[in-house]
């Protein structure tokens, strides 16, 4: 039908499905208008008038027949058939308000549950970038023997942006990181985030600013000379009000003034998913934001600070992309083999980039989603199940209508438009319940500087995988009883309520679906069991380190452009101080708390005298800047040796300090104290091991043992520091007294994040963990509930079908028990099979959850034990319930049932 | 659907936006003006007429009123359209071309 025609047949259309009855009433009555013509014509004619009426009913070839005809001719009757399944099912519904309650209740919690978990994966792996045409957007990696989505070097980025040819261009980002930021000179800065882009960003990533302009090419060409900054729009929102006048003012960005040259548009908050940058800078200002100290950004080869993404080229493929950069990389091995020996690079799409190995947040998603999965699919089954007993009974009726002429595939639509209804109203239910779980997770708050911004959120995409998962699920549910209850045999359908085939066919599909539902309740039960003992387990391990009684601030002098010495000397002198505060045990520094949410620093070196494979330039370990107070403050001990001491400074030989999973490692049975590594590669700066500490939590709370270097402060400046400090009383007593040490040194040094150490432990350790395992619990607790409403629901079905059979075996002399061990033992059996599968799937999915996130290895029996029995009891009421009203029936009741 | 017999498919179409050209009519007046413009050489059934009299106001070729007749009985009376006009146009130069057509094939003569 073409397109103009619509405006006139649309109204006609929908006049027809609004004003129904009317239409009808109009075709009822023309026709009938022609008819009384036609005999009124016939009667002239001389005929008598039963003739006359009967020749005109002829021609006119059945008055139905017309009918039906014409309202085909409106192409609307599959509509108007749909609409009148919809009325009809609801009508039917609404008899068995229980029931239908029951169904709805349960897909609301199925899909419900699976929307959480999906808003999570979406947003930590689907959700695309907010860019036009996402899809070409790649991210450029280096590789090497450690690490495989590596960053590149200020260098390598131009050398990757100037010789490739497969992409429109090639943009490049630091870290976001913490700036200090006021809006007029003198003003106490605030710390507020900022990245560091290269000048084509907006342009390449098709940003168009929505007030002045994105950076120009030039402005990010010569280092230092061009101070001009992007503001987000939150951040314009927030700190200028939106005011359109900011374009143009100058701006204090870690002391230096920055021209404002336009703000990025709503749309784009950011390529992160956590955060959001406040504003940004041109790479080549990256010389008064952070960068590593210990290098030179726009000259060493091996500063690897920047993420370097592409937009691919029309048609270009992502294997020529490959190719292309896979050249560049070879080249850079043959020029720079000091920097770059053993190093390539690699293409990454957005997927890849977030289903990094080494990160735990998409696998939880993973996991949460699997699980929510399994719910829906109890969920779904009991529904089935429900829906197949009550198309049982009705089998009458189907029967009926199909003796009466109706065709299977209509009756197949009108019984699937009822679980359609259903699981519709379900998932509205279940959009409800997951809005509330994703305002639930929302509530979780992280302790950071910068906001991180919990990214799940109900959008379009979640409400349409819930409405297709209620789709599917009606599908699932309704079509098993559909098919089956429209087979029925018309001659028993019509002369019982309720048949029973012979054979155990039919029986079967109800079976499975107790097992399906035991087995999967098992399954969850174990596995939030599992996550509980893991994240205990990792909490009694302990951290290696007392966390009791710190306070910790973070400072960064680099906001008030102090340079390496007045740094130095800051910390000195704020150590001293507050050491000798009242009310102070200890105090030390560290570039990064343990546990704490920066990503820790690496260090590359080669032990001394070590041969290194042939392939392999350097080892790299994580590594921390603390200073001589830190181990007594966090009271770490040390094995073997010393911690550092005041004596090391610039000007003795470097020294450094491993933990004993380094020692063991590279010198296993022998004493690391006294050897010596050398930075970089076999003929870099050589380092003193003078100390061996105990191996504690570095990252998280269920850190695998691993390899750990720390330098000492004097040795390898660094500007961020975090200061703690071990208290006789209450940690938060001592904020002011530090202020006041503080403003004695520099008053308009800011104090950033500044809390007690036991808030960062919390959230790390403990409340992050808490979530997961409330959220998988509640999972298990809601699957183990409808598996146990679907057991009671087949043995209480059982015995109403049964009831006549029971009399009559309790009239010729049946007890109670045997009537009892008769309804129990078929579900018994079911329970156990399931309890047998479930435990497969328990154990599969423990390895699972070990392979991801516990580095424990092998079965937790424990957990079995206490899951498996309480499940078989559980079901076992589940049976009993109805089975002993079973036993309780009179016989002679019974016999006259039905 | 059961098809005007002895009719080329498609003309009842032609033929009743042609009638309804000429003036408004109710079905019973069409079927009427229909046997006598034809003679018996078209049969149209009345039970066709009907179903197609819709489909042509579904497609919004021929509008529908209510009105009296002239012995005062309510009837639908049907109209044709902006676009029914153009539709009977475009018909009407198809169906002369087909005709034409056929009738030089016709004609041929056999040599």
């Amino acid at each position: 039908m073409r397109m103009e025609r619509w405006w006139f047949t649309a109204p006609l259309r929908l006049r027809s499905i609004l004003r129904r009855r009317r239409v009808e009433k109009e075709l009822d009555e023309e026709l009938q208008f022609h008819l009384e013509q036609k005999i009124e014509e016939g009667i002239a004619a001389g005929l008598p008038p039963d003739e006359a009426r009967y020749r005109a009913l002829r021609a006119m070839g059945g008055l139905e027949q017309r009918k039906e005809e014409m309202r085909d001719m409106r192409r609307l009757h599959w509509l108007t058939d749909f609409l009148d399944d919809v009325r009809y099912a609801i009508r039917s519904l609404r008899r068995t308000p229980g029931l239908t309650a029951f169904v709805v209740i349960t897909l609301a919690l199925g899909i419900g549950m699976t929307a959480t978990p999906f808003s999570m994966l979406d947003a930590l792996i689907f959700r695309p970038y907010p860019v036009p045409d996402p899809g070409s957007v790649v991210t450029l990696v280096s590789t090497s023997h450690d690490n495989s989505f590596d960053s590149f070097s200020y260098r390598e980025y131009l050398d990757i942006r100037d010789h490739t040819k497969s992409y429109d261009g090639v943009i490049a980002n630091a870290q976001l990181q913490t700036v200090g930021f006021s809006a007029q000179p003198g003003a106490t800065p605030l710390v507020r985030g900022g990245l560091l882009v290269s000048g084509n960003y907006f342009r390449v990533l098709a940003v168009a600013p929505q007030l002045g302009r994105g950076f120009r090419d030039d402005e990010d060409a010569v280092p230092g000379r061009d101070a001009v900054a992007v503001l987000a729009p939150d951040f314009w929102n927030r700190e200028f009000g939106g005011d359109p006048s900011v374009v143009g003012r100058t701006i204090r960005l870690n002391g230096i003034g920055f021209t404002v040259i336009g703000v990025a548009p709503d749309t784009f908050p950011g390529m992160f998913i956590f955060s959001r940058p406040d504003f940004y800078m041109p790479l080549a200002m990256a010389r008064v934001f952070s960068t590593n100290p210990q290098k030179k950004f726009f000259v060493d080869r091996d500063d690897r600070e920047l993420t370097v993404r592409a937009r691919l080229k029309p048609g270009a493929t992502l294997r020529q992309a490959r190719n292309d950069l896979a050249v560049l990389a070879r080249d850079f091995e043959h020029e720079y083999p000091k920097t770059n020996r053993d190093r390539g690079a690699a293409v990454r799409t957005q997927f890849e980039m977030r289903t990094q190995d080494n990160d735990v947040n998409w696998k939880f998603g993973v996991i949460f989603t699997i699980l929510a999965l399994a719910v829906l699919l109890v969920a779904c089954t009991n529904a089935a199940g429900l829906l197949l007993s009550r198309a049982r009974t009705r089998t009458r009726e189907i029967a009926v209508r199909l003796a009466m002429g109706a065709g299977r595939f209509r009756l197949i639509r009108q019984l699937l438009t009822e679980s359609l209804v259903l699981s519709l109203l379900g998932g509205l239910g279940g959009i409800a319940v997951g809005y509330g779980g994703i305002e639930f997770m929302g509530t979780f708050t992280i302790p950071t500087e910068l906001p991180v911004k919990i990214p799940f959120r109900m959008d379009t995409r979640v409400l349409l995988a819930s409405l297709a998962l209620s789709v599917l699920s009606a599908l699932f549910c309704g079509l098993a009883p559909a098919l089956q209850s429209t087979r029925a045999d018309l001659v028993n359908g019509l002369k019982s309520a309720d048949v029973d085939l012979p054979g155990r066919k039919r029986l079967w599909g109800r079976n499975a679906l107790v097992v399906a539902q035991v087995a999967m309740s098992l399954m969850l039960l174990a596995a939030s069991f599992l996550m509980f003992r893991g994240f205990q387990h990792s909490l009694l391990d302990g951290v290696g380190f007392a966390k009791d009684h710190l306070l910790m601030v973070r400072f960064d002098p680099r906001l008030l452009q102090y340079d390496e010495g007045q740094t130095s000397r800051f910390y000195k002198l704020l150590a001293e101080r507050v050491r000798d505060t009242m009310g102070v045990e200890s105090a030390g520094f560290t570039q990064n708390p343990p546990l704490g949410l920066d990503n820790l620093g690496r260090v590359a070196f080669v032990p001394d005298g070590f041969q290194m494979p042939r392939d392999r330039e350097n080892f790299t370990s994580a590594m921390d800047t603390i200073d001589e107070g830190f181990f007594e403050t966090m009271k770490v001990p040390i094995m073997r040796g010393r911690g550092f001491l005041a004596s090391d400074t610039a000007n003795t030989p470097r020294v450094a300090v491993v933990n004993e999973q380094f020692a063991k490692h590279y010198w296993p049975g022998a004493d690391a104290v006294g050897k010596r590594i050398r930075l970089d590669s076999a003929t870099g700066t050589p380092v003193e091991i003078v100390g061996v500490a105990q191996t504690i939590k570095y990252r998280d709370s269920f850190d695998k043992h691993t390899d750990f270097v720390y330098m000492p402060l004097s040795q390898h400046p660094v500007a961020r520091m975090v200061l703690l400090l071990r208290s006789s009383g209450d940690p938060l007593q001592m904020v002011k007294p530090v202020k006041d040490v503080v403003r004695t040194l520099d008053p308009n040094m800011p104090m950033l994040e500044t809390r007690t150490y036991e808030d960062l432990y919390r959230y790390a350790a403990v409340d992050g963990p808490r979530v997961a395992v409330e959220l998988v619990g509640t999972l298990g607790a809601v699957g183990l509930l409808l598996a146990i409403a679907g057991l009671y629901g087949l043995v209480a079905y059982n015995v109403t079908r049964r009831t006549r059979e029971i009399g009559i075996r309790m009239a010729i002399g049946a007890g109670p028990v045997d009537v009892l061990r008769l309804m129990m033992g078929k579900g018994l059996v079911l329970v156990g099979i399931g309890t047998a599968i479930g435990l497969a799937m328990g154990f599969a999915v423990e390895q699972l959850m070990n392979s991801m996130l516990f580095n424990a290895g092998g079965v937790d029996l424990t957990v079995y034990l206490i899951v498996v029995p309480s499940m078989v009891l559980v079901t076992m009421l589940a049976a009993y319930v109805p089975a002993r009203r079973a036993s309780r029936i009179a016989p002679t009741q019974a016999l006259r049932y039905e | 659907m059961s098809k005007p017999n002895d009719l080329v498919q498609g003309t009842l179409d032609l033929l009743l936006l042609k009638i309804l050209a000429l003036e408004p009519l109710h079905g019973w007046a069409i079927s009427l003006r229909l046997r006598s413009i034809s003679g018996d050489v078209l049969q149209v059934s009345e039970g066709s007429l009907y179903p197609a009299l819709h489909k042509l106001e579904q497609e919004g070729w021929i509008e529908a009123e209510w009105k009296q007749t002239e012995n005062n009985r309510r009837a639908k009376f049907y109209s044709l359209t902006r676009l029914g006009r153009k539709e009977l146009e475009s018909e009407t130069a198809n169906w002369q071309r087909l005709s034409s057509a056929i009738s030089h094939v016709v004609q041929l003569s056999e040599a």
